[in-house]
């Protein structure tokens, strides 16, 4: 048994190895979304793969790592790998998430005294690549039906051995992804930071001794499960149950339910998918890796965030997911939206379960996608080639107590957003308007977070466009009395005028001056409108967040004309009778 | 500068006391004073007459005035700042409200995002429109400005924020003359001034922080000014920023969110001189005060400077010496959670009521009483009742080792090491994580808890040696007094580095340069103690992360761009460990920092004479992790000029205490500086 003092020092020690490494991956990495994005993590296993602690960035990476490591034991056992080894891998049916996320594993061996090596500990990062090749460009295809079209899948292999490069495993990848240099720099930024894990992991044994770190590392896991066990223990025993749909795969299969029932039994839970839609033909497939991920998030959130993130804190959770189904297909199934889109509604579903035992612990739906975009073409100031890809932020939901923030990422999504300065500089697009959408947030006692109104327009020439979207059709739900928020929406306005509405998975290709629209959901709100204080009502008209009519219709307050002033009236442009303005509709 | 024969002085209010150091005759003199948080300039008053009385040194002596101030920065945590409208590009009123997106933390449900600097009732929007090169897509339509006049009667200040304002100040401008000739007084804060760099989100709230911040400062500054006029002061005040340079009092009213971390980048630049007259030219800076650990790094004698700061949740992007804070003070608390780990902090027994060996009532246990324990610090040094050893005895007893099933010693001896691991981290995150070796750097150490910790952290990350000035405790107020006058000035322009002209480049740097010249001069400066440091911001075409990267001096020609992209990959290549020399370069910022140096004062003591032996205070038992030695207790007055002594050790200064550990030696240097080699 450590003593705890030692025990905390050990477990400062080791988030401390993993934030090195990760900030080591950022300032090494090459492509934007590693660099600006952060779309990486960075954690450390033990000896039997289980993980010790974790540098947190993208919370959709967090449970899912543990699946590669498991792969690259599985394919590897200790007895096959040496010093200087470091395995890659990204096929989502064994061990990754999907294509673009690119993990590197890498052991850590500590020398014996009588000159022996044996395996300790294992180092691993994922990234999110630009592009991993596939049908298009940036590997995020909204129309994708079979994995062989979302780019290079990639087992469990070495790409070192005994510290050297495998030239032919990197020339293999390399040869079939449309950014070579750049995929390179960064494969090296990703085996730069385990050797940078491994090096601190090392001392560490140096210093504690490997006897006493490997039981005191046991002990952090023990202490995160025990800690875990206890809140679970406080929750009320017995079966919840949740269900709620993705729209659509975007090949006009739709509804695809996603059904869960979590079953709390004193300090462990059980969270069984049956029921749930079978796999299908469009990109919305999630690998196990990717429901398990989205399902420990859930129960971390309904438990204390203070308890340390490392294995003892999944021991207590059980997932069940049927096989063949679009939270755990099997493959050809294309599954690039499934880390995207499904993540998230698997997240709303557990939620919403748990809403059912412990309301004060939830909050209502939020947006509920990652609004994927993508623009490609050529750029007519420098006539050379660019694909621009992000993410758009939408509601929070409301939960006891407060408000849902507005235009934010929401659960198993955290990036950062791209400054228009920096979008309109670096590609030939411009962003007419970007701003908080009126009366999207769910009414409620505690209401909804707002979605986000982004439009961009194509300047001066022909672009390649695609949307991977949800919640264009079922909105995210309320809670406890609380109102759905509005659903999301997407529109094309031509050069000449016409305006359209874009299907939220699809691509097109737009003709200069065209305008693409996207609004982003809001969020579900919190406990019944009426009870909501009327002086929040009344700041929420002053600011605009909520029209007069809203609030009239959704909290039965009347604010005088004039109070609202100021926004609309100064704004510059005539104020567009969209679904925006006009409140609470159908 | 004009350095004149007067007295100068340097005032520091810190949350417990205002640090007043005076420099005149050659000699350094120090005085505390409680700080009166409710009318802060009292405190002032009561330092500068405590300063006549004790050192004879009168207000009418005084020829410098250098003061660091949290004015700026309580108003930013306490989110109490004046009433404050913004004007922004049509479609854009809520870049300021929706930031970057990430919300601020990953599980919490309970996190929030920071308050919008300027409710969504007060952004306002005006039709107008420029692209990425300022060129005018959309006139500004000026009846579009001239309605708002109305709404913005009654505000006290008006943040201007347009897209592209950096390329093109033209409508900015014209929406400040328009509003003032509708007969707006407001004061102006305009982002082409206070911050003309892209990415609309951080420029906008730093435009909104600076116009709300802008009343606060102003009747601060002239609170401030009257009373040390009428005490008979009769220099100008003059303010820190933070970036370590001293600007007017006028400057600081203009901007203050350039004062964010005024007193906390004093410091910095009171430790890198000391360093700097030991010979450590490279250091780590740890400043730990009662509730958090400041840390920062020096390289060749110049703290980092970082655009990318936080202050109260808001990412404030002017230049700011790069601090990074931790929650680890001698007044942090420690306890145990529900999985029964010992923790400390951030929770903090402040000044009121502090540790529990401080004998005001505090019960929870803290780093300090920790200390106390252990035989480190004797309380009854500065108490006048009986020494509480049964009560701290009792507290760490109670809250941390009956909680553990450990002894009290071993619990206090684990207060400290949890301690040290926070501050272990800190010190890595502006190292290690920078790219910087600490065994490459020195550890200097200030602060009231400071130097109770650094020999201990310097061996963790096997730092060679450590610093501690005699004036530990109050080098902000110090470094008020060694600090030149800065003034940064800088404009982005994103272009591809290939369509860049030397004349271009030369044209921003000539602007810059009479802008600074003229603002020296009016600051009494001579020209031959002017200097003009001008340097660009360079990245690989499509990354996202800058590198500021020197221009050499004279004439800006081809072979000067040559030589500044040469510099960048170097630069890359020594922070990142690659760099692409056949990859397209791009330039994002021109910068020109106007630096009037500033003659630094003679700080040779008085040497003291005698021996070691003389020094000491008592032998008394410490304990060392978990080993009891017989330990020197040495009077830090009193320890010779040039002499030495081997670890372990304790030594009492006026301010603060230094552990000398086991197997560490130390050494007096001519200024009165403590040297600690770590691994001697």
């Amino acid at each position: 048994m450590t003593d705890s003092v030692t025990l905390e020092v050990i477990r400062n020690a080791c988030i401390a190895v993993c934030e090195e490494m990760n900030a080591n991956l950022i300032r090494t990495g090459y492509s934007p979304n590693i660099k600006e994005r952060r779309d990486c993590s960075c954690a450390l296993f033990d000896a039997e793969g289980e993980m010790i602690s974790q540098a947190e960035n993208m919370p959709v990476h967090l449970g899912a790592m543990p699946f590669s490591v498991a792969a690259a034991i599985d394919r590897f056992p200790p007895e096959t790998l040496s010093p200087g080894d470091a395995i890659l891998l990204n096929d989502p049916f064994y061990g990754g998430a999907h294509l673009p996320d690119l993990t590197l594993v890498t052991p850590v061996f500590h020398e014996t005294a009588d000159g022996d090596t044996e395996l300790v500990a294992f180092a691993a990062n994922r990234a999110h690549h630009a592009d991993v090749g596939g049908a298009r460009a940036g590997s995020v295809a909204a129309d994708s039906t079979e994995i062989y079209q979302e780019g290079l899948r990639i087992p469990p292999v070495k790409l070192f051995e005994g510290g050297e490069p495998n030239e032919s495993v990197f020339d293999m990848v390399l040869s079939n992804v449309r950014t070579p240099d750049e995929r390179r720099g960064d494969l090296r930024a990703q085996e730069a930071a385990n050797q940078t894990g491994k090096r601190r992991f090392l001392e560490l044994v140096e210093k504690y001794g490997l006897e006493t770190l490997t039981e005191a590392l046991d002990e952090i896991q023990e202490y995160s499960e025990a800690r875990m066990r206890a809140e679970i223990d406080e929750l009320a025993d017995g079966t919840y149950e949740f269900s709620d749909v993705l729209d659509d795969d975007g090949l006009g299969n739709e509804d695809l339910r996603i059904q869960a029932a979590v079953t709390v039994d004193g300090d462990s839970v059980t969270v069984d998918f049956e029921g749930t839609a079978d796999q299908t033909e469009g990109p919305v497939n999630a690998v196990l890796a990717v429901t398990a991920s989205a399902t420990y998030y859930s129960v971390r959130c309904v438990t204390d965030p203070d308890i340390p993130p490392n294995h003892g804190c999944y021991r207590p959770i059980e997932v069940k997911a049927p096989e063949g189904s679009i939270v755990n297909p099997e493959p050809p199934a294309a599954v690039v939206g499934g880390n995207l889109e499904t993540s998230q509604r698997v997240t709303d579903v557990v939620l919403g379960a748990f809403a059912q035992q412990a309301p004060e612990r939830v909050t209502a739906a939020g947006q509920g996608t990652m609004n994927n975009i993508t623009f490609g073409g050529t750029d007519p100031r420098t006539d050379t080639p660019y694909a621009f890809y992000e993410t758009q932020g939408g509601g929070f939901g409301g939960r006891v107590g407060t408000d849902g923030m507005d235009g934010v990422h929401v659960h198993m999504s955290n990036t950062m957003n791209t400054p228009v300065e920096v979008l309109e500089t670096a590609y030939p697009l411009r962003v007419r308007r970007y701003e908080l959408r009126q009366d999207s947030g769910g009414p409620g006692e505690f209401r909804g977070g707002l979605g986000i109104r982004r439009d961009i327009q194509v300047r001066d020439h022909e672009a390649h466009f695609s949307l991977l979207a949800d919640r264009h059709t079922h909105q995210p739900y309320g809670l406890e009395g609380g109102e759905p928020g509005e659903s999301g929406a997407a529109e094309l306005e031509t050069a000449d005028g016409e305006t359209r509405r874009l299907p939220q998975k699809s691509t097109h290709e737009l003709p200069p001056g065209s305008t693409v629209r996207i609004r982003t959901p809001g969020a579900g709100g919190y406990g019944d409108p009426a009870d909501r204080d009327p002086e929040a009502v009344r700041r929420d008209v002053r600011h605009g967040k909520v029209s007069r009519a809203a609030a009239r219709a959704a909290y039965g307050v009347d604010v005088a004309a004039g109070a609202a002033a100021g926004v609309e009236a100064a704004a510059g442009e005539p104020y567009e009778p969209t679904d925006d303005a006009e409140g609470d509709d159908d | 500068m004009h350095v004149n024969e007067d007295a100068r002085i340097g005032v520091d209010i810190g949350g417990t006391f205002t640090d007043l150091v005076t420099i005149a005759d050659g000699a350094v003199r120090v005085h505390k004073t409680p700080s009166t948080p409710s009318d802060s300039e009292r405190g002032v008053m009561d330092g500068l007459e405590g300063v006549a009385a004790r050192y004879g040194i009168d207000p009418e002596d005084i020829g410098f005035f250098g003061h660091g101030t949290t004015v700026a920065t309580n108003a930013v945590l306490e989110g109490e700042w004046a009433d404050t409208a913004l004007v922004t590009t049509a479609g854009f009123r809520d870049v300021l409200e929706i930031g970057r997106q990430a919300r601020p933390d990953i599980y919490d449900f309970d996190a929030e995002k920071p308050t919008p600097v300027v409710e969504r009732d007060r952004r306002y929007e005006v039709v107008e429109r420029l692209d990425e090169r300022g060129e005018v897509v959309e006139p500004l339509d000026e009846a579009s400005v001239e309605a708002l006049a109305s709404e913005l009667a009654d505000v006290d200040s008006v943040a201007v924020s347009l897209l592209y304002s950096f390329e093109n100040d033209a409508h900015e401008q014209r929406v400040k003359e328009l509003l003032r000739a509708q007969g707006v007084d407001a004061s102006f804060s305009l982002s082409s001034r206070v911050l003309p760099e892209i990415r609309e989100y951080e420029r906008t709230l730093t435009t909104g922080l600076n116009a709300a911040l802008k009343p606060v400062m102003d009747s601060y500054i002239g609170r401030l000014e009257t009373r040390v006029a009428e005490e008979g002061v009769g220099t100008d005040v003059k303010i820190m920023q933070s970036n370590g340079g001293i600007i007017t009092a006028d400057a600081a009213r203009d901007r203050p969110v350039n004062t964010l971390l005024s007193g906390p980048a004093a410091g910095v630049q009171g430790a890198t001189y000391v360093a700097g007259l030991a010979g450590i030219e490279d250091c780590i800076t740890m400043d730990m005060g009662g509730t958090s650990c400041d840390v920062s790094l020096v390289e060749g004698g110049d703290p980092l400077v970082t655009t990318d700061v936080e202050v109260g949740d808001y990412p404030v992007s002017v230049p700011m010496i790069d601090i990074h804070t931790v929650g680890a003070g001698g007044g942090s608390i420690a306890w145990t959670d529900a999985g029964d780990a010992l923790r400390v902090g951030p929770r903090s027994a402040g000044a009121e009521p502090g540790p529990v060996c401080y004998g005001r009532g505090g019960e929870r246990p803290t780093i300090t009483d920790a200390h106390a324990m252990l035989g480190r610090i004797d309380p009854s040094r500065f108490l006048d009742g009986p020494s509480p050893d049964d009560a701290v005895r009792q507290a760490v007893r109670d809250h941390v080792a009956d909680e553990l099933d450990m002894g009290v010693a071993e619990a206090a001896q684990g207060i400290l090491d949890v301690a040290n691991a926070n501050m272990a981290r800190a010190l890595r995150v502006v190292s290690v994580e920078r790219g910087y070796d600490p065994r490459d750097f020195g550890l200097v150490a200030f602060g009231g808890a400071g130097p109770l910790h650094a020999c201990k952290l310097a061996r963790e990350l096997e730092v060679p040696r450590v610093v501690i000035p005699r004036t530990a405790g109050v080098l902000s107020a110090l470094g008020l007094l060694i600090s030149d006058v800065l003034y940064d000035y800088s404009t982005s322009k994103v272009r591809p580095w290939t369509d860049v002209e030397p004349r271009t480049l030369a044209e921003s740097f000539t602007t810059f340069r009479e802008r600074g010249s003229d603002r020296l001069d009016t600051e009494g400066g001579t020209a031959d103690s002017l200097q003009f440091e001008r340097s660009v911001d360079l990245r690989y075409a499509g990354q996202s992360f800058e590198l500021t990267v020197p221009v050499p001096g004279g004439e800006v020609d081809e072979d000067t761009l040559e030589t500044v992209v040469e510099r960048f990959h170097d630069r890359h290549r020594q922070r990142y460990g690659h760099a692409y020399e056949d990859e397209p370069v791009e330039l994002v910022t021109v910068r020109l920092r106007a630096r009037g140096v500033v003659d630094t004062p003679d700080l040779h003591p008085e040497p003291v004479e005698g021996t070691v032996d003389d020094a000491v205070r008592e032998t008394r038992d410490v304990v060392y992790d978990g080993r009891t030695h017989e330990t020197r207790i040495y009077d830090r007055r009193l320890l010779p000029t040039g002499t030495g002594f081997d670890g372990p050790a304790i030594v009492e200064g006026t301010e603060s205490t230094v552990v000398v550990h086991p197997d560490q030696a130390a050494s007096v240097d001519e200024y009165g500086t403590l040297l600690v080699e770590v691994n001697a």
